[in-house]
């Protein structure tokens, strides 16, 4: 069964500080523009109406390790050997999708492309940081829907990440029979709107949740490394 | 006082400050921007070259270099590139018309299956703040884009984005179509998954970690 949700930004808990991190400033020391460009982007960010999220249980993985697959169905999913080992023990798999919109996508990339970079760019962080939070906020309902069986859930995993091609999300949307939240993929198996994420969360008496952490990924000049290692220096 | 209002210029686009109504940077407020002074000195005989040169690129060096030494983030540096372009408009009339030349062409894209372009359009941003004519392809770019656009652009180098260890591999077959296509075409990588083995294993020319690294190797080879 699918369960769809439609979020409300109010009810979404959203990480201002890593928003200021990310944006180069400690909280609260926001300078201008870039405080009144979030102020601009949060006031419009409020009245978005299309955060969406849905997500689908399936039963009876097969969880290949020393193939580095998962068995759903008939459907084979090539996901590496990090996320073998994350999903160890799983009974059951939760696959999901969420959504930031394309409102704030879209806006974020028109700027981002035309007059404004700088304000492309605080609507591209908030974006982020609203489907996160989305995908936060689903993580916690299917986590409450699991305790009333004693089970627990892994962490979520997506596409393009631990070495879990990003092409595997066509096998992903194709569980969810059309109702995608109104995500789509095009050929090369990128998400419309651009704000938007996809995945798996384990689920299983057995299951652990484990942080996403730096350990799990190869890349040494992401930005949320660098925050990790204190690097951010912020003022000009 | 050309230099000293050179030196000014170049504090201007360094520290984002475009022009006089800019709150930013907050040490700068009330001060005039790149915009105003640009056309102080063009008005003041300066040639659209030595602004260039002299004014907005050392500035657009310094913040690629304190990107690099983490002293600045991403908004930092659109904010320079910002005042780069305010400046960029004075000068445009000049470089269609001849007076002044860039130094080259720098075709950029995220590779096939990878839309993040973030890191693709900073360095666009500071690759044409060093002097260069940037043909910026978008993201999600196949080899045969590449191909037409070097194509239709005669010794223009390359430049190949991607954030995902799932689309790196990608950066092998564009490289590997290009050069087959076009012979001689350089090619330069970056992105977080990729570094200086790979490049090598896939046979592009440069792996560069920050955007200056790559105005670093486009000076040594076309500059």
């Amino acid at each position: 069964m699918i369960r769809e949700f439609n979020f409300k930004f109010d009810e979404l808990v959203i990480d201002y500080k890593k928003i200021e991190s990310i944006l180069g400033y400690t909280s609260g020391q926001l300078p201008p523009p870039f405080n009144y460009y979030l102020e601009e982007a949060l006031t419009e960010a409020k009245c978005l109406a299309d955060i969406r999220g849905c997500y689908r249980v399936m039963d009876d993985p097969v969880i290949l390790e020393k193939e580095n697959k998962i068995l759903i169905n008939d459907e084979v999913f090539e996901v590496g050997k990090t996320l073998c080992k994350e999903m160890r023990g799983s009974e059951r798999l939760a696959f999901f999708i969420c959504t930031a919109g394309s409102v704030i996508s879209q806006k974020s990339e028109t700027l981002l492309h035309g007059d404004d970079p700088v304000l492309g760019y605080v609507y591209d962080v908030l974006g982020s940081s609203i489907v996160e939070a989305a995908g936060d906020r689903l993580q916690s309902i299917l986590e409450q829907k699991v305790e009333s069986k004693q089970e627990k859930i892994t962490n979520r995993y997506s596409p393009g990440y631990c070495q879990w091609p990003v092409w595997d999300q066509h096998k992903l949307f194709s569980l969810f029979q059309g109702s995608t939240s109104g995500v789509s993929l095009t050929a090369s198996a990128l998400m419309t709107p651009v704000k938007s994420i996809s995945g798996v969360i384990g689920i299983g008496k057995g299951v652990r949740y484990r942080e996403y952490t730096c350990t799990l990924c190869s890349g040494k000049a992401c930005i949320y490394r660098k925050i990790r290692d204190g690097m951010q220096i912020p003022l000009v | 006082m050309k230099h000293e209002l050179l030196q000014k210029l170049s504090e201007y686009v360094e520290f984002g400050k475009i022009n006089q109504s800019s709150p930013y940077p907050p040490q700068m407020k009330g001060e005039l921007g790149a915009d105003e002074l640009t056309r102080q000195l063009l008005d003041a005989g300066v040639e659209a070259q030595e602004i260039l040169t002299s004014g907005l690129m050392p500035g657009m060096e310094r913040i690629g270099l304190k990107f690099r030494a983490n002293q600045v983030f991403v908004p930092q540096v659109l904010m320079s590139a910002k005042a780069m372009n305010a400046a960029m408009i004075h000068l445009k009339p000049y470089f269609a018309s001849g007076a002044a030349k860039q130094k080259g062409t720098f075709i950029i894209g995220t590779v096939m299956g990878d839309l993040h372009d973030i890191g693709k359009n900073l360095v666009a941003m500071m690759v044409e703040g060093n002097g260069y004519k940037v043909i910026d392809l978008g993201t999600d770019v196949n080899s045969e884009k590449f191909i037409t656009a070097v194509r239709e652009n005669p010794d223009a180098v390359v430049g190949l984005s991607a954030l995902l260890t799932t689309t790196m591999v990608n950066m092998e077959k564009i490289t590997k179509e290009i050069k087959e296509a076009v012979p001689g075409t350089l090619v330069a990588i970056g992105g977080a998954p990729v570094n200086e083995d790979f490049c090598k294993k896939i046979g592009a020319d440069a792996y560069s970690s920050d955007p200056q690294g790559v105005v670093e190797f486009l000076n040594s080879k076309v500059a």
